[in-house]
């Protein structure tokens, strides 16, 4: 989230894509209540009517895996229309800057693309600098090549038909939230876009959230108190866990993870700090290196030195051009590549994408450890539904895990307030913290390299790794203070140099800001984001609990901390006008008194760009300090492109000869079947999460959860089961060309047929929570069966929410 | 008395959660039963003696046609003219200080009267224990100044509870807000119930959901009629009886000691 | 000292009547323990107000068993009125009310206590039913348990003042007839006063049983 739950409440329209609020984010839902209680605007579209739609004040209906040609419609309406919030698209997005005349975009390819890689170079996706390294600017925005008409030339493709007939949703619906969310571009008006796994489980997933950003940047809506770009991320901490680098592709703070060729430190600086010569762009990146080897100090402690990169060369490296999430790891499992596997409070056996294949993949193991709260399909796959154990030679341990409320910790929400929490209750039996957990079986590694040795000691031996308790246990507690960061030596720093005036830093103190991070190694810092968690004196903000909101915006400054450094809105200075003065003098989120910024915590004391010596841009982890409307960082092209989804019912794609992401990548087993536009599976499939479960299911173990939502269900529209002749609770056959499974029809007025392209289209949906092991009833197992592997190519983020199926009497 | 309490509940709010079903019964130590999708996001299927509270889904189209997903969080209204205390052999229903409607465990004798008597269908049968059960507003709770568990869990506000003026207040100025066919459900019958709805469409709407809650008339004629005339009837029966005993005086046999028979007539 | 009366009921009778009574009785206190709170306390006699429901149930269905017999037993005497003299004798209400000159004579029984097995069969028979409902509700609509309700306790109301009327009759009301139920033996003039017609039946068919004496076995033509 740029913004935070509490500030739901001061959007004028909320448009709720990509997201079931009010299923899947409960507490979210109240604050867009209070919005709605103001008058706001609630929207939502969806594949499904559901509770959230029901609360909202109207639904429209969208064929899954469609949301970039609904909002490239939403673009094109907005530039038609001029919505725009025409100052800030001038002075705070690169809509002025002038893109490079080798960028070039025909029939669904940009420029640069290797067909046999399936990847793009992205040497020509550029934008104009002067000789100073300057970008160069047109602020009429009429120049043919400046980002903005290269926007409007890129979207001019998106008409009302075209997305209509794309997208299944009628002009009428089309016309009414465009117009409805446009009126945000108003420069006292705020809309903002609730989203979740909704647009994430695409192909397209992380397109669909840029598409967003550009409509919240064209009209205003970045930075101000009821905008933003929201993710609603779920309960199990997942905005924590990504801050805290649990994808394979990122160090804590969203660092980058260094590949092979990036084989020295000096390089690997070289390649991800930011470069800027713009006087006017703060380039907060600028300090990627003290937050590097500050992270690279916390690792290996006082074996980090200048002379041995701060152990840099110890980091594990990717294999160049090579990538290792989740469906790339089972697919080496399958391929008999992988022999062992920690499944950590993971239950892949449901959860990933063409469950057949990955438990196949499990039973080419030597062994597999578990760790979780319960028993689960994935520990237990060895006796699963076809699973001879006889068969089975892998070695499972399952290791009884702490439930998060039996240990004390730090749980970060989705507007990045990280909250301390303390433990309830002990974990029974012989469960233990993750931390624990980690600690021991690390423990026993290091003493077996000490004794034997073994491949790559130095990464095993060096680590620092003094995190336990007097008794010996787990200590959260030093574990925060070393991600929070602390001096390893007396400091001097000069605040002044014209006063003289100096700040002295003990050896020992936490560091209570990442602007105090050094790249010569006097500092250590686990996650540079998370610096500032604690004061200099070691008082943990996490733990806060001041209830005052001196702006009445529902900041809540005392109320443990956000990163980065507890400012509530991220980019918040895009709140005002270039003197300073907010575009909405009612909510008041900054302003700059002459002299300093009141309000939240800017980003950044700089004076506003008015003052063209000192002022800087408001984006500042950007080099140019712009939001990009022009994004050239992304996997599959600059601007959002519509490609249907891997499975679809379409044979072409309308807009363009490309059906798919041409950056995707598919997966070539045997079992890794593909059937589109496949009259033997003629419906849209999409899946998620019931309220009354999480995730993958731990849920099933209790007893009310599993009396409320008992067992899996397929929702049919009323129309579709006409068709079928099936009636509402009868038990019903799903199947796509990977796997069938079996499970109760929901018929429903809630699901509606679409007309795409002129056929009427069904779609049906399936929650994800269920599983062979129980409750045991009817055999229904994980709707997984029927997903394809194949995900978002810059985030490998699975496409659960669009594939076909087929759909008969059991 | 203590203050009369109103716990409002507000369906325009609503987002069937359903975390009050489940807070509820973990608080009241309620045990989950096996239940089967009936193709309804609804479950279990009615409100029974383990499920105090629950939501029940219904899918409408407006006149317009618009689609529409009504939740209404159902359980015991907890009347001032409560019908299920009218008819409880022994005093186990009672009201409390709080207006709410509790159960003295012990004294329940598992009759089942108040099964049919109630308008809304609340009170159901344990037959483990041989008693009725029902939601008591969480008494204990009340009693200890703390939120009835439902309200505790409630996200998004749907459910409050206050002191009756406050919230009938609260519950029409809401209904105001939201216009059209609104209302709020509970005040103008049974003598006010102590939970209290904003219903944002008519009350027929709702499924499971009388119109015009009553006290049931038999019960006016079984408890207010019959009741006191079984005393009175019998009690005329015997003043009668005296009175026919002091002015005609007793039948009495004619003397007659022969053992022939009589003649024929 | 029984010499010369006459036999009126048969030992099995007695037994029928005496437990229709009794239980009936007890329905009743058993019962108003539950209906009236102010006469709880029954319950706690008894060990408890569930204690008292179940030995309503249970004595309900003792009553059910023996009401089955009375009636069984007592249909063709009791349930048949006969005319025109019982609508004569309804009429003249069998002289117990206000003067009259001439009451219908009347058989073993009088049309009042024809109408009490009426009520008797009647009510009870609903408060059997009404009871088994209320006590398995199981499956009835809510309007039909409601009206149980009613029914049953509307029966209370009949049976109740019936019972006083009975109980004023075979006491005070009408000396003599108590021994009916007790020995079976009455005096012939309690016969000849209250069943004249009975008595000269039996006397014309034969079947006059008086004590002390032989059977007058031979039907007198």
């Amino acid at each position: 989230m740029t913004n935070h739950y509490i500030d739901l409440k001061n959007s004028d329209c909320i448009l709720i894509m990509g997201s079931n609020a009010a299923e899947n984010h409960p507490i979210a839902f109240k604050w867009i209540l209070r919005a709605k209680d103001r008058g706001a605007k609630i929207i939502h579209v969806d594949p499904r009517f559901t509770r959230t739609s029901a609360r909202c004040d109207y639904h429209v209906p969208l064929r899954s895996g469609t949301d970039i040609a609904f909002l490239g419609g939403m673009i094109k309406h907005i530039i038609d229309n001029n919505l725009i919030q025409e100052e800030y698209v001038k002075y705070y997005t690169n809509a002025s800057q002038i893109v490079s005349p080798d960028y070039d975009f025909q029939d669904g390819l940009f420029s640069g693309y290797d067909a046999e890689k399936r990847k793009y170079a992205k040497n020509t996706w550029t934008t104009e600098k002067d000789a100073a390294g300057i970008p160069v600017r047109d602020y009429t925005l009429e120049d043919p090549r400046c980002v903005y008409q290269m926007l409007k030339k890129h979207y001019k493709r998106y008409t009302l038909e075209k997305v209509s007939s794309i997208t299944g949703v009628s002009k009428n619906n089309l016309l009414k939230v465009y117009n409805e969310y446009g009126a945000t571009g108003a420069k006292d008006k705020a809309g903002t876009e609730c989203y979740a796994l909704g647009w994430t489980h695409h192909t397209v997933g992380s397109q669909n959230i840029r598409a967003m950003a550009i409509i919240q940047l064209l009209l205003g809506n970045m930075g101000i108190c009821g905008g933003g770009i929201n993710a609603l991320r779920g309960e199990p901490n997942v905005q924590g866990s990504t801050d805290h680098a649990i994808l394979y592709n990122i160090l804590p703070g969203y660092l980058k993870m260094p590949s092979g060729p990036v084989d020295t430190l000096s390089k690997y600086l070289e390649k991800y700090t930011s470069k800027s010569t713009d006087p006017q762009s703060a380039n907060w990146y600028q300090n990627y290196p003290k937050y590097a080897v500050s992270f690279l100090k916390a690792v290996w402690g006082a074996k980090a030195t200048p002379e041995n990169e701060f152990g840099y060369s110890w980091l594990p490296k990717l294999d160049d051009g090579k990538d290792y999430s989740i469906m790339h790891a089972t697919d080496q499992m399958y391929a008999g590549k992988m022999k062992g596997f920690f499944a950590y409070g993971s239950n892949i056996a449901v959860s990933s994408p063409n469950s057949t294949k990955v438990r196949k993949g499990l039973e080419k193991l030597k062994w597999m450890v578990n760790v979780n709260i319960f028993d689960n399909e994935t520990s237990s796959f060895w006796k699963g539904p076809g699973v001879d154990p006889k068969t089975i030679d892998t070695e499972v341990f399952l290791l009884p895990a702490a439930a998060s409320m039996e240990k004390e910790g730090s749980q970060s929400n989705s507007g990045r307030w990280v909250q301390w929490r303390y433990k309830a209750a002990n974990p029974p039996g012989d469960a233990l913290s993750d931390g624990d957990i980690t600690m021991r079986i690390m423990d026993t590694v290091r003493e077996l390299y000490q004794k034997e040795g073994g491949a790559f000691p130095e990464q095993i031996l060096n680590l620092k790794w003094d995190y336990k308790d007097a008794l010996g246990n787990f200590d959260v507690a030093k574990v925060s203070k070393m991600i929070n960061g602390h001096y390893n030596q007396d400091l001097t720093v000069i605040t002044d140099p014209i006063k003289g005036t100096t700040e002295e830093n003990k050896k020992g103190e936490t560091v209570p800001s990442f602007a105090k991070l050094t790249a010569d190694g006097s500092t250590s810092c686990g996650n540079w984001l998370m610096s500032g968690s604690f004061d200099q004196k070691g008082v943990n903000k996490m733990m806060n609990r001041g209830k005052e909101d001196p702006t009445g915006l529902g900041l809540y400054p005392d109320w443990s901390f956000a990163w980065p450094l507890n400012r509530r809105i991220i980019y918040n200075r895009a709140s005002c006008d270039l003197e300073g003065k907010p575009y909405n003098p009612k909510m008041k989120l900054l302003e700059w008194t002459g002299e300093k910024w009141v309000g939240d915590v800017p980003d950044g004391p700089w004076p506003p760009m008015a003052n063209t010596e000192k002022g800087k841009y408001p984006f500042i982890m950007k080099a140019d300090g712009v939001g990009s409307l022009f994004g050239p960082g992304m996997a599959e092209g600059p601007f959002p492109e519509h490609y249907e989804p891997l499975e679809g019912p379409l044979a072409t794609n309308p807009m363009s000869a490309q059906r798919i992401n041409p950056a995707v990548k598919v997966f070539t087993s045997d079992l890794d079947k593909v059937a589109n536009a496949d009259q033997k599976f003629p419906y849209v499939c999409t899946t998620y999460s019931c309220t009354e479960h999480w995730c993958s299911g731990f849920t099933r173990w209790q007893p009310w959860l599993l009396e409320a939502m008992p067992e899996a269900y397929v929702e049919i529209s009323d129309k579709l089961a006409t068709q079928l002749g099936l009636k509402n609770g009868e038990r019903v056959r799903v199947s796509s060309v990977r796997g069938e499974v079996t499970c109760v029809a929901m018929v429903t007025k809630r699901m509606t047929p679409f007309e795409v392209e002129g056929k009427v289209v069904h779609q049906v949906g399936m929650p994800c929570n269920y599983g062979w092991l129980n409750p045991v009833k009817n055999d229904d197992d994980s709707v997984n069966h029927l997903t394809p592997a194949v995900g978002c190519p810059n985030t490998f983020c699975p496409e659960y929410k669009a594939f076909m199926v087929n759909v008969s009497k059991a | 008395m203590k203050q009369e309490l109103i716990k409002l509940i507000d369906l325009s709010r609503c987002t069937a959660c359903r975390g009050c079903q489940i807070a509820c019964k973990q608080w009241n130590e309620l045990p989950a039963r096996q239940t089967e999708n009936f193709g309804s996001y609804q479950n279990p299927p009615d409100l029974q003696w383990n499920t105090w509270t629950m939501i029940r889904f219904q899918e409408r189209e407006d006149q317009n046609g618009i689609l529409q997903w009504l939740f209404r969080k159902d359980g015991c209204m907890h009347c001032s003219d409560a019908a299920c205390i009218k008819v409880c052999p022994t005093e186990a229903l009672y009201h409390t200080e709080f207006g709410s409607v509790s159960m003295h465990e012990h004294k329940c004798i598992g009759c089942k009267a108040c099964i049919p008597a109630c308008p809304f269908g609340v009170p159901k049968f344990n037959a483990a224990t041989n008693k009725i059960s029902k939601c008591d507003l969480c008494y204990t709770r009340l009693q200890a100044n703390q939120l009835p568990a439902c309200v505790l869990s409630c996200p998004t506000g749907a459910l409050t509870i206050g002191e009756k003026d406050v919230m009938l207040k609260k519950a029409y100025k809401r209904v105001k807000e939201l216009g059209g066919d609104a209302s709020v459900y509970g005040d103008k019958f049974l003598d006010g119930t102590h939970v209290v709805y904003v219903l944002p469409e008519k009350p027929e709407v709702y499924d499971n959901l009388p119109t015009d809650p009553k006290m049931p008339l038999t019960i006016i004629v079984w408890k207010d009629v019959l009741k006191p005339a079984g005393l009175l009837v019998a009690g005329s029966v015997v003043a009668g009886a005296f009175l026919h005993y002091i002015t005609h005086g007793p039948k009495t046999p004619e003397e007659e000691t022969t053992s022939e028979g009589g003649k024929l007539s | 000292m029984k010499t010369g009366m006459i036999k009126a009921t048969g030992p099995f009778e007695r037994v029928v009547h005496w437990c229709v009574a009794l239980s009936c009785l007890f329905l009743c206190i058993t019962g108003m323990g539950m209906m009236y709170h102010s006469l709880n306390f029954v319950g706690t006699l008894v060990g408890g107000m569930e204690n008292l429901k179940n030995l309503h149930n249970y004595g309900g269905i003792f009553f059910a068993v023996s009401l089955l017999f009375a009636i069984i037993i007592w249909w063709k005497e009791a349930g048949i009125f006969s005319f025109p003299e019982d609508l004569q004798w309804i009429l003249a209400a069998g002289g117990y009310l206000w003067k009259v000159e001439k009451v219908p004579e009347v058989g073993k029984y009088n049309p009042g206590q024809k109408m009490f097995f009426w009520a008797v069969s009647l009510f009870g028979t609903i408060m059997v039913v009404s009871g088994l409902i209320i006590w398995f509700p199981t499956g009835y609509a809510m309007a039909t348990l409601r009206l149980m309700y009613v029914l049953h306790a509307l029966g209370f109301v009949v049976i109740f003042a019936f019972f006083f009327v009975h109980l004023y009759l075979v006491t005070i009301g009408a000396p003599g007839s108590a021994p009916a139920m007790f020995t079976g033996w009455v005096t012939r003039g309690w016969v000849k006063t209250q069943h004249p017609k009975w008595l000269k039946e039996m006397e014309k068919d034969g079947t006059l049983i008086v004590y002390g004496q032989k059977k007058s076995a031979e039907k007198k033509v």
